[in-house]
């Protein structure tokens, strides 16, 4: 646990932890000034579909609202972030050749690369969480609250999400968008310990989610079949909490392959850092 | 082929046929003469949707309705109302605005009526034409078929009560059948290559609590903060 402390004061004491949060709050506060100058755009194109067939009133631009419009659009985002701070984990020690003083300490290998990974960890779930605290904190008292409508662009479909369920939905959602962004940080942080530097692993880690998206979005029969071997496939996890009703089975499926991935990539780090060679 | 030509002329000049067209407009003109002393009216509104795609839980409001087709719903919550049909508009089919069809007569229920076909003479909204049920012993109308130049349509039934001197709306049902997507603009590769889909289901409009002719006045319906028919 002392060692996990270490790692999180070594981790919050670098300049480069903190351009993630100054990033997300810059974009947040931008994103949810824009939206409250074109309300009426944004609220027009959103409804379009049902402006034909419906007469629609009540505060539909909410702060709930644009918290998802904003977690939907930064939710590939993110990940970039995230491999900031966890593809630098392991590798950072290797490039400022501290990894010898490090390993040469009594606390094994093992306690040593867990504590960076449960690091790693924190820092995920901290960006996710600070990501949700800007967007409620700056969005209720711009856009108010309301009831929650989820549109699917250019289609008639509507789900529409009462008031009093949001905060609850909204958290599960944030919860649910920490636990895809882990598989992230695992794939950085397995990275970081293969790599000797910190640019490696963050433009690999963002390559491998940039492929698979790609590769799960193709309409094409060949890469319909690929997609469930995708882990990107189950990364909007967090959606199916704005969903009527809740899927819990789908959610339960997602968070367990998620998991799976989670467990897989720390083993493989893991075990690549017991047999790490520092002498060379 | 003069005898066809005859025939024809005679058939469309039968007495017959001629007062079927002339019986077509005056059920529009009744309609709107009966509900003439309509100058107002609000009414609490319950709207439940079945539709697949359009997953809501039930919804209230205020709605207002001024002669001649002022509209305007209130409600603390995000409101849907269905903008075609809803709610009851008796000025809504002035016969001058029709091209006005006479189709059939029927007696559903023992209840005599008429089947209209009317079609805008000017285009409004993309609405091609309608067909109204019209209740000839009460002058009501009891359905309405609206079809789109895109391909919508949508079904409407209406129940009437007695609310002070007047016959208003208590329960509407919506029939929908229209495209998923949208007609405009960007689409999805997706989008492209599936065949659009259809969107079906009901709306069921539920009307209590009527007030009629307290004089509401037009700024009330230019004020923000609601929607307005048009």
């Amino acid at each position: 646990m002392k060692l996990f402390w270490f790692e999180i004061f070594k981790a919050f004491s670098r300049w480069r932890t903190y351009i993630s949060f100054t990033v997300i709050a810059l974009i947040v506060i931008l994103t949810e000034v824009v939206m409250k100058l074109s309300a009426g755009e944004i609220v027009y194109r959103m409804l379009k579909p049902f402006q034909r067939d419906f007469l629609i009133s009540g505060n539909i631009l909410n702060a709930w609202f644009v918290t998802a419009f904003i977690m939907n659009s930064l939710h590939i985002h993110i990940p970039f972030l995230i491999t900031l701070v966890a593809g630098d984990m392991v590798s950072s020690e290797a490039t400022s050749g501290t990894i010898r003083f490090l390993l040469i300490r009594p606390p094994s290998r093992g306690r040593i690369i867990t504590a960076k990974y449960l690091t790693a960890l924190f820092y995920t779930g901290g960006l996710v969480l600070f990501f949700a605290g800007v967007c409620v904190i700056f969005g209720l008292p711009l856009f108010g609250s309301g009831d929650l409508i989820i549109h699917h662009y250019g289609k008639f479909d509507i789900a529409f999400i009462p008031e009093s369920e949001i905060p609850l939905r909204i958290l599960l959602a944030f919860i649910a968008a920490i636990w895809s962004m882990t598989v992230v940080a695992s794939i950085a942080f397995l990275f970081s310990t293969l790599a000797e530097n910190s640019i490696g692993p963050i433009i690999g880690t963002m390559a491998v989610v940039i492929v698979f998206l790609v590769l799960g979005n193709l309409p094409l029969d060949f890469f319909r079949t690929l997609k469930p071997y995708l882990f990107t496939t189950y990364m909007n996890l967090w959606q199916q909490f704005l969903s009527i009703p809740i899927p819990w089975p789908e959610i339960g499926r997602s968070a367990i392959i998620l998991g799976l991935h989670n467990v897989s990539l720390f083993l493989i780090a893991f075990f690549v850092f017991r047999r790490k060679d520092i002498k060379s | 082929m003069k005898k066809i030509l005859l025939c024809l002329a005679l058939f469309l000049l039968s007495p017959q046929w001629a007062e079927a067209q002339e019986d077509a407009s005056r059920y529009l003109d009744s309609i709107e003469k009966k509900y003439a002393q309509l100058k107002d009216y609000t009414a609490e509104v319950a709207v439940h949707f079945d539709i697949e795609t359009f997953k809501a839980p039930d919804m209230q409001a205020r709605l207002y309705y001024k002669a001649p087709g002022k509209m305007k719903v209130e409600s603390k919550r995000v409101f849907f109302f269905p903008r075609d049909g809803g709610y009851l508009n008796p000025s809504q089919f002035k016969k001058e605005a029709f091209e006005v069809r006479f189709l059939e007569r029927s007696a559903d229920d023992g209840r005599k009526a008429v089947k209209l076909k009317l079609t805008p003479k000017k285009t409004k909204r993309d609405i091609q034409d309608f067909v109204l049920t019209i209740d000839t012993d009460r002058l009501l109308i009891r359905e309405m078929e609206m079809t789109q130049f895109d391909g919508r349509e949508i079904k409407v039934a209406i129940e009437y009560g007695k609310f002070y001197d007047f016959e208003l709306p208590v329960h509407i049902q919506l029939k929908l059948d229209i495209p998923s997507f949208e007609s405009e603009g960007v689409k999805e590769f997706d989008q492209l290559i599936q065949k659009p889909k259809r969107v079906t289901g009901t709306i069921e409009i539920t009307y209590s609590n009527y007030k009629v002719n307290l004089g509401l006045s037009d700024e009330f319906f230019k004020e923000s903060g609601s929607s307005r028919g048009r």
